[in-house]
């Protein structure tokens, strides 16, 4: 079982492929990935067209027969109607984690709505999933701030730390509700990762999704498979955990 | 083993994460197939132990002239004293400049690198300046010295991986003697740099160990056009090392 935690519906999928993951999904075959965490791409872009990419993600989900798992995404910006579009993505269209991406989306995680956000996925069992590595609204330092002030949630530093924050995300990860996507740190850095934190709160991703090739799913599960870490650890990472994450485990 | 296969960026030594021995490099390039390799120091002896990691450069390209090409730092920090510590490494044959601004605490555009980057120029060497978050050297501050020394031959390590990378082409086209290494800015990426640039801007680097040099050869194999691998894997860097077209 492979399931990639990271992914994107792009808009370049969308603008030649309309809803249609038959392609997409041809790509996670040839690389024999089972499942995927799908995100929105449109959405994080521009806060316009948020709740139609949020609906758009979950419509391309449910034409791919379980095998993709959507996510959905709020501009804290935007307020109240903020935390009623997450509430939506969670109770209507089944998201099953909220992504953020602060720099992109242009807000720091000290704001108020965003803390309410950050509650909502607590009380719905959804994780929280960042792009983190980058300052100055996208580090894990700032989650792992986060992972202290609202415990009943889960996050997940989705990139961690990046190639140059590693370290940072390491010791946010030392918070018990902290989980580390592999998807962007080195080899030598995922090996580390590997050997310190928890083993139950690792995960693989590969941002695959915002062009049309797959080049860098096949690098990044190369990249993986690569690594010295052991291959019971390489299972369960790229498998058990990220269906416990998802709360799909038996 | 293809003749004028050359890496530019390969951290030779042990410290912390770097593992990297002299055979242990060997043996991974006798794999992959690449001829020689620019040889850098790990971070400590970029920042605090220059020297250090300058001589042992220096030692280990003599030992093996035919595979390691030695680069040469100093802490921008240390003023006229880095000045002279890469001029003496320079002179004592060293090939390349390596500045690591995150390490060695200042930013890449700082006034005190000027005077680093016109020692490299006058030996004809180029300089290797790593680039990305946290923000100490961005596309961008490289292309001010790089518009600053036209004379010099700036190489953006890393192309600013991973968030800097909307600026990589605007930066590049903006200083004609700026040119893209490849590692950790990921082949499927860097190919994309060069489609829009030309092949003849970039320069293929592992930055093993902390990525496998084989691993990261094979992929930019697969990913480049024959065309731009025929410069990509070589020939670029060593025009800029001062060896000409080979």
């Amino acid at each position: 079982m492979i399931v990639d935690c990271h992914t994107h519906w792009g808009m370049a999928w969308t603008a030649r492929d309309g809803e249609d993951p038959a392609r997409w999904l041809a790509e996670l075959d040839r690389l024999g990935v089972d499942r995927a965490v799908v995100m929105p791409h449109e959405g994080i872009r521009r806060l316009d067209r948020c709740a139609a990419d949020n609906d758009r993600v979950a419509r391309v989900a449910r034409r791919a027969a379980g095998r993709l798992l959507p996510a959905a995404t709020a501009w804290p910006q935007a307020g109240t109607e903020a935390l009623a579009e997450a509430r939506r993505a969670i109770e209507m269209l089944g998201a099953r984690a909220l992504k953020f991406h602060p720099w992109m989306q242009g807000f720091s995680t000290a704001e108020a709505v965003f803390g309410e956000l950050c509650a909502l996925a607590g009380e719905k069992g959804v994780p929280v999933v960042f792009h983190d590595g980058t300052p100055c609204y996208a580090l894990p330092e700032q989650v792992g701030g986060l992972a202290r002030r609202f415990p009943a949630t889960t996050f997940v530093l989705g990139h961690g730390g990046l190639l140059w924050h590693w370290r940072s995300a390491l010791a946010a990860a030392e918070r018990p509700n902290v989980w580390v996507c592999l998807c962007g740190p080195h080899q030598r850095a995922i090996e580390r990762f590997c050997a310190q934190a928890d083993p139950d709160r690792l995960v693989w991703g590969s941002d695959y999704g915002f062009g049309l090739e797959a080049s860098c799913l096949d690098y990044r599960l190369a990249a993986l498979r690569g690594a010295r870490v052991p291959e019971e650890l390489q299972a369960r990472i790229l498998g058990e955990n990220a269906l416990r994450l998802l709360g799909l485990a038996e | 083993m293809r003749a004028h296969t050359l890496d530019a960026y390969v951290v030779l030594g042990v410290d912390r994460e770097y593992d990297l021995t002299e055979d242990a490099l060997l043996r991974a390039m006798d794999q992959a197939g690449v001829a020689r390799a620019v040889v850098a120091a790990p971070d400590r002896q970029l920042a605090v132990a220059e020297r250090e990691g300058n001589d042992a450069m220096l030692a280990a390209a003599g030992r093996r002239p035919d595979r390691f090409v030695p680069s040469c730092t100093a802490n921008p920090w240390r003023g006229e004293a880095a000045v002279d510590e890469v001029r003496r490494a320079l002179g004592a044959g060293a090939r390349m400049v390596v500045l690591h601004p995150a390490v060695q605490g200042v930013q890449a555009n700082d006034e005190l690198v000027w005077p680093l980057v016109a020692a490299a120029a006058r030996a004809g060497a180029p300089v290797y300046v790593h680039t990305g978050p946290p923000g100490h050297a961005t596309p961008w501050m490289v292309v001010d010295l790089a518009r600053r020394f036209p004379e010099a031959a700036l190489i953006l390590g890393h192309c600013g991986a991973t968030d800097l990378w909307n600026d990589v082409v605007p930066a590049a086209r903006a200083a004609e003697n700026l040119y893209l290494e490849s590692s950790l800015a990921r082949p499927f990426l860097f190919a994309g740099y060069l489609r829009e640039l030309g092949a003849g801007r970039g320069v293929m680097g592992s930055f093993a160990p902390l990525n496998d040099l084989g691993f990261e050869w094979a992929r930019m194999r697969e990913v480049l056009a024959p065309e731009a691998y025929a410069q990509v894997y070589g020939p670029t860097l060593a025009g800029l090392l001062g060896e000409g077209r080979p």
